[in-house]
């Protein structure tokens, strides 16, 4: 947060750790001269045992060429920072000390002399609310001025005393002014009795924001009306102008950049996006997410994991690809490959959420529970089998809560911005391309063979209809993108509620899509990337499979 | 240790060491050590500020411990709770938060 208001970069930030598990890179002016300025990730310590994302802060101190160290602390926790500060202080390198926070420090009767502080250490102590601006004018101030702090092995003492000592003699704490409201909800939505009603409400209005707003409404309003109405025919009259068959199918034709590209990124896929953003930066921003680590550890432990693992989880929700990323804030290797496979397995992202829930949601509640259930219940079973099956521990579960707060809507506002432009960005161009591929697959008829060698397993085990194979063609490049093609079969009624439930569930199994395999085999290597590629398309197939059995012997039609 | 030791407060005047697992929410006290049977936990509570020393508050017991350190609450599993040693705190009464 500090780093975007420094360089005018923005990095997405969430109130919770492990949002910046990278190095970013930006600049800003320190007096008259422009430098670099890179954000690392967050960390607790710098010695002793270290997670990956400290590792790499680690790494950056020691031979990253940094000559001058910006230290952004919680206000609230003095000792900790200054035990960070101790640390820091043995790389030699000029500091400065940001106490950020400082609003909800109050908040809680801590009161910090930060001019005495300073002096005692030799370096600009900085007060500051990095989420409204406030000390950032300071701090640039202060830039030219940091020094290498006086700290532990000055006193010729262990970092640990020397925080404590320190922190003792520069804080006091009085009053506690917190929110009454802040505070009871701070403890309500961490305790079983109200947490749970809590996350079923959570859930039901993200169902009823994202399900019905943005996927039946918007969805709607954008793929009948503007897109069936007005951009569709349009571009097929401006088309029939042009005098080759063959160009004139590729923009307007069955698989036409426009008519089916553009008509799902942008009609069916992008609404449901920019609602999920919505509600998911307001929970991210809120605090909320890591509390449920409490109620997830213990399942998670009998999975190999623990309730940190919650965290990479959730935010899958958002993007798979960052989330495999996000694993990095997890203890050991063994924990870092069930979580990823997991990921890859059985988290929906943003995009793929929204075309399981425009097209079930269009069918009733039940084909969404099912869908669900079966999935979850998928990664239970993989992730308990994982759990005793791969050498290695887990670590322990110890994880700090945010503060409860309301999100600034600006806050908000900017993040799901970046996040929809990021979408645009990457997601529509892949939607594009897959589009293209289709056509020329089409063209070639390789798509009339493959559709062919692939009915014993799409007609005979998943009971689909044969052109469900493309679907899932379009599936490998992006599970969202085939989702999407199944939208469309559910839409002109060439699938039934049981096809839909089975088609869907299949598909949410699948890798995700190219850039999350590319993320996979960039952090795990190749050869893990090969086996939970091969893995979970083996355990998407053989679920659709039994699923399909149960649910025709059991007559279910939904 | 007096880990399974039902939650009564001492009788005696003078401080009982407890296992931060078996304090009632409400309870506060000061750290007096961390049992160093893992490699890297003491390490890792020390970073978050939970230390010889560190004045911490149970705030809930179930489904995970969570208590208070710093003005910042900690979530942690039993097998931790259990390692973190505490001198309770005298004035300290289990009825006063819920």
């Amino acid at each position: 947060m500090v780093f975007g208001r420094l360089t005018g970069r923005y990095a997405t930030v969430s109130n919770y750790p492990g949002t910046t598990v990278t190095i970013t890179k930006g600049r800003a002016m320190v007096g008259a001269e422009m430098c670099d300025v890179i954000d690392t990730p967050g960390v607790n310590a710098l010695e002793g045992v270290l997670s990956e994302d400290e590792r790499i802060t680690r790494e950056m101190l020691v031979d990253g060429g940094a000559e001058m160290v910006v230290q952004i602390a919680d206000a609230r926790n003095l000792r900790r920072a200054l035990l960070l500060t101790s640390q820091l202080a043995d790389f030699k390198r000029p500091m400065i000390l940001v106490l950020n926070m400082l609003d909800e420090a109050r908040a809680r009767g801590v009161d910090i002399d930060s001019e005495a502080l300073a002096e005692c250490l030799g370096i600009p102590v900085i007060e500051a609310v990095a989420t409204e601006g406030r000390g950032m004018s300071e701090l640039r101030a202060a830039l030219p001025v940091a020094a290498i702090p006086r700290a532990a092995r000055d006193a010729g003492i262990d970092h640990l005393h020397w925080a404590d000592g320190t922190a003792a003699r520069f804080r006091t704490i009085g009053t506690v002014t917190l929110g009454r409201f802040q505070e009871w909800l701070g403890r309500a939505v961490r305790q079983p009795l109200t947490g749970l009603p809590i996350l079923a409400l959570v859930l039901y209005v993200t169902y009823l924001f994202v399900g019905v707003l943005g996927a039946q409404t918007l969805v709607g309003a954008l793929e009948n009306v503007v897109f069936g109405g007005y951009i569709n025919p349009a571009a097929t009259a401006l088309t029939a102008h042009i005098p080759i068959a063959v160009a004139r199918d590729f923009l307007t034709g069955q698989y036409g950049l426009i008519t089916m590209g553009l008509t799902y990124s942008i009609a069916i896929v992008l609404p449901v996006v920019t609602t999920f953003f919505l509600v998911f930066g307001f929970f991210e921003d809120s605090g909320y997410i890591p509390r449920l680590a409490i109620f997830a550890d213990r399942l998670f432990r009998s999975m190999g994991l623990n309730g940190k693992a919650v965290l990479p989880m959730v935010l899958g929700l958002g993007c798979d690809t960052m989330a495999t990323m996000t694993t990095r804030i997890l203890g050991t290797p063994k924990e870092r490959l069930i979580a990823i496979t997991l990921i890859a397995l059985g988290v929906p992202c943003s995009a793929q959420l929204a075309t399981i829930m425009g097209i079930l949601g269009g069918i009733s509640v039940w084909a969404l529970l099912t869908l669900f259930a079966v999935v979850l219940m998928q990664m239970v079973i993989v992730g308990f089998l994982a759990a005793r099956a791969l050498p290695g521990d887990r670590s322990d579960f110890i994880l700090e809560l945010p503060p409860i707060r309301m999100p600034r809507l600006r806050n908000l506002l900017t993040k799901t911005g970046l996040r929809v432009k990021w979408y645009l960005g990457e997601a529509v161009p892949l939607f594009l391309i897959g589009t293209a591929l289709l056509f020329l697959m089409d063209r070639l008829g390789a798509l009339a063979w493959l559709t062919s060698a692939a009915r014993p397993i799409v007609t005979g085990a998943l009971g689909l209809p044969s052109d469900a194979a493309q679907v899932f063609v379009m599936g490998f490049l992006r599970r969202d993108y085939g989702a999407a093609g199944l939208f469309t079969m559910a839409h002109d009624g060439s699938l039934t509620g049981l096809q839909a439930v089975v088609a869907l569930t299949v598909m949410t199994l699948f890798v995700p899509c190219v850039a999350n395999l590319l993320m996979i085999i960039k952090e795990r290597g190749l050869r893990v990337g090969v086996a939970i590629l091969t893995f979970v398309t083996i355990v998407a197939i053989s679920t659709g499979t039994v699923l399909n059995t149960i649910l025709r012997v059991l007559h279910v039609t939904f | 240790m007096s880990r399974s030791k039902p939650q009564t407060r001492p009788a005696k005047p003078e401080p009982e060491l407890r296992t931060l697992a078996s304090l009632a929410p409400g309870t506060s006290g000061r750290v007096v050590r961390i049992t160093r049977d893992l490699t890297g936990r003491a390490e890792r509570l020390a970073a978050l500020g939970i230390s010889a020393g560190a004045a911490i508050r149970v705030l809930q017991t179930f489904p995970g411990i969570v208590f208070e350190c710093d003005q910042t609450e900690l979530a942690v599993e039993r097998a931790v709770a259990r390692a973190i040693m505490v001198q309770v705190a005298d004035n300290s009464s289990a009825w006063e938060v819920t």
